[in-house]
């Protein structure tokens, strides 16, 4: 069942993220949802499945963007170890730390990935304003994100 | 827990060797333009930005020129917009400028001296009472002066400056309920009050019972008046009521000559009227 489930997860994840950055932008922000789920992901599942939930939204990522193909692929796979790291040491299913983790989290990707595109096309993707903004926002997505995954968790035992 | 950790290696291994070979090798050609076509379709402006050959290599031609084309489609589709609000513009501007040449025209062939104002405030509570003008004492605009206005060619009377400030006037019209015109009716040339209703129509009254007033008969200002200068278009006879019982005169509604609603420039004529009509010399603060 979850052989069908989780890929419906994957493309209704970025679906979703895909509509909302289309419809609901304010001043040209959205919350990234696939940043929001592949934490969300990497928090509930086992460390295999997390860190391959993080690779393939990386890859999601990767195929809208117009950046480096592979970029957020390996920074959302780096995520997801750390994460797995983190929560053997820290209680993550809590709001709080979700919110700590995510807002330092986001902050991370966002310069490694920029790092890997400057090394890899010589290209700046982010703006300040994404920078100073996107990871308060991804910060407040990622409880809510989470809940929705571990009440499907619940469900239908996936993840 | 032990394998847990080095099943959590390996993989992190794997995935990040496996971005790592995203990262380095190029992508096939296939590949590349799939993944240019699903970012295109998606996020279409990701692809507007400088750096856009960049995105596009390794793409066969024929499928960046399609993408090119609908770049380029949308930023004619920008141009068109642009241009259409440009040419609703200048239509309204070749409209104007082919009334104001009209109305110079027409202010040259008359016998008085004056000066050209535009309307720049009606009131919607007072609409047909007065309106302001761009001209002041500065402009050597006085009170009482004669302000005509322009409609189908032929200057008519608008009403007078009522109020004069240094930048700009007020300008009460004849239809103005308080405003009033010594007037003469063709063809016998009688003369009778022209007073405002406060509407859009005129009346003319004081008119003897016996007269001969006609639907349609032209209404001009009569030498007798000293507020406006002889001859100037009033309006036309609409309709003549005839005589109430208690009364020994006519009355009749006219047809004002200038139209409040379609006015845009007056012509106020300088008319050198004597210290008393002219009004306070100093300007109003």
């Amino acid at each position: 069942m979850s052989l069908i489930l989780e890929p419906l997860l994957y493309l209704a994840s970025g679906g979703f993220y895909w509509w909302w950055t289309q419809n609901l932008t304010v001043f040209g922000l959205a919350p990234n949802l696939l940043f929001a789920a592949a934490l969300s992901a990497a928090i509930l599942a086992g460390p295999v499945k997390g860190i391959a939930w993080c690779f393939m939204l990386g890859l999601y990522a990767d195929m809208l963007g117009s950046g480096v193909f592979g970029g957020w692929a390996l920074v959302y796979s780096l995520m997801g170890y750390v994460v797995y790291v983190i929560k053997r040491h820290f209680d993550m299913a809590s709001p709080f730390s979700q919110l700590v983790a995510a807002l330092a989290l986001s902050w991370g990707c966002l310069l490694f990935y920029q790092g890997l595109s400057l090394v890899f096309a010589s290209i700046n993707p982010a703006g300040l304003k994404i920078f100073l903004v996107e990871p308060f926002l991804n910060a407040l997505a990622v409880p809510v994100v989470f809940q929705v995954f571990y009440w499907l968790k619940r469900r239908s035992g996936i993840l | 827990m032990s394998r847990e950790k080095d099943a959590a290696n390996y993989a992190i291994v794997f995935f990040v060797a496996l971005s790592v070979i995203f990262l380095i090798s190029p992508a096939s050609k296939i590949a590349h333009t799939a993944r240019i076509a699903v970012s295109y379709s998606l996020y279409p402006s990701l692809h507007y930005g400088a750096r856009y050959s960049y995105f596009v290599r390794n793409v066969p031609a024929n499928f960046v020129a399609l993408l090119e084309t609908d770049q380029e489609n949308r930023g004619l589709k920008e141009k068109v917009r642009a241009l259409e609000m440009k040419l609703q513009e200048s239509a309204a501007m070749t409209s104007e400028n082919e009334r104001l040449a009209r109305e110079m025209r027409l202010s040259r062939m008359l016998p008085w001296a004056g000066s050209w104002a535009r309307i720049v405030n009606k009131t919607p509570a007072d609409w047909y009472g007065s309106f302001y003008i761009d001209k002041g004492s500065e402009h050597g605009i006085t009170v009482n002066d004669t302000v005509l206005g322009m409609q189908d060619d032929r200057a008519g009377l608008a009403g007078r400056v009522f109020e004069v400030y240094p930048k700009f006037s007020k300008v009460l019209l004849l239809t103005n309920s308080a405003a009033s015109a010594v007037c003469s009716i063709a063809p016998s040339g009688m003369q009778a009050l022209v007073e405002g209703k406060g509407t859009w129509l005129l009346k003319v009254n004081y008119v003897p019972e016996d007269a001969e007033m006609a639907e349609g008969a032209e209404i001009t200002t009569a030498p007798g008046g000293l507020l406006f200068p002889p001859g100037v278009y009033v309006g036309k006879v609409r309709k003549v009521y005839p005589r109430e019982s208690f009364m020994n005169f006519i009355t009749a509604d006219v047809a004002p000559a200038v139209n409040v609603n379609t006015l845009e420039e007056v012509f106020v004529l300088r008319r050198n009227l004597p210290r008393e009509l002219a009004g306070p010399q100093e300007p109003a603060k």
